[in-house]
């Protein structure tokens, strides 16, 4: 007998919304819905959780979730938009119980401030052999926001009001702290070589 | 064998990053910085294969699902 489909958390799926997973399937679509949006779904998923096995779950979620509410996408952002916000909400309920556990950013923004404005050199990396796990580092010590914004805008796909509606900001506040997390990425950065 | 499948799943894991070259980089923000990451990171195998099982569970639900309907209206 077969197990009711569930995702990695134990989550169900509801068997009315599975029906259109499968349709689509049949269709073909869900391949290249995946082939087009894996790699930036699980990049913003490693980064975000900073665990391999966590992406590697949470993006099999995201799809499987993507797949089966596919008849609920009505076209009004683009897909990796509505791929982005299923996966935000799923990174930030695995997050809430497993973050703030054993990750502890450095929410005071005011050292930040305060410190040189190396964004304008560039960023050096003596090897880039390392670079995955310095820059893990980096967003570690970021806050949640800081984290998440940088990644979205790392995405050339997404323009500032697509960014903005995924983060519940507006535009100007979405540029604001943007500045602050630039500033604070570059200074953990240069800090932690 | 068992332990070179096994370390290959763990290498698919932790080396998410293809081997990259040594070398002096320089990146002008943090952007690129992410940007050039995100290209290196490799989507692990496993998840398609998770997603196409899945999947398939799903279209064997709803098999089972018509045909308990069926039943059901006799």
């Amino acid at each position: 007998m077969t197990e009711p489909v569930a995702t990695s958390d134990g989550t169900p799926l509801e068997g009315r919304q599975s029906g259109s997973a499968a349709g689509a399937l049949a269709q073909g679509g869900l391949r290249q819905l995946y082939e087009e949006h894996s790699r930036a779904i699980y990049y913003l998923a490693l980064r975000y959780l900073g665990d391999p096995q966590k992406a590697e779950d949470a993006t099999h979620d995201v799809f499987l979730k993507a797949f089966s509410r596919l008849d609920q996408f009505r076209g009004e952002a683009n897909l990796r938009t509505w791929l982005y916000r299923i996966a935000i909400n799923h990174c930030r309920n695995l997050g809430q119980s497993w973050h703030s556990r054993n990750v502890h950013a450095n929410s005071d923004d005011a050292i930040w401030e305060n410190a040189p404005a190396r964004t304008d050199s560039p960023l050096r990396v003596l090897e880039t052999k390392e670079l995955g796990q310095r820059i893990q580092k980096t967003l570690d010590a970021l806050t949640e926001e800081y984290r998440l914004l940088l990644l979205l805008v790392a995405d050339e796909e997404l323009s500032y009001e697509e960014i903005g509606t995924l983060v519940g900001q507006s535009v100007d506040a979405v540029r604001g702290k943007l500045h602050r997390a630039r500033k604070a990425f570059a200074a953990h950065f240069e800090k932690n070589p | 064998m068992k332990h070179h499948s096994k370390l290959g799943q763990k290498q698919e894991h932790i080396g998410e990053h293809k081997a990259q070259t040594e070398g002096m980089r320089e990146f002008e923000g943090p952007e690129e910085a992410l940007r050039f990451d995100a290209e290196q990171t490799v989507v692990p195998q496993e998840i398609e294969r998770r997603l196409a099982e899945s999947v398939k569970q799903i279209r064997a639900t709803e098999r089972r699902v018509w045909w308990r309907a069926l039943f059901e209206r006799k």
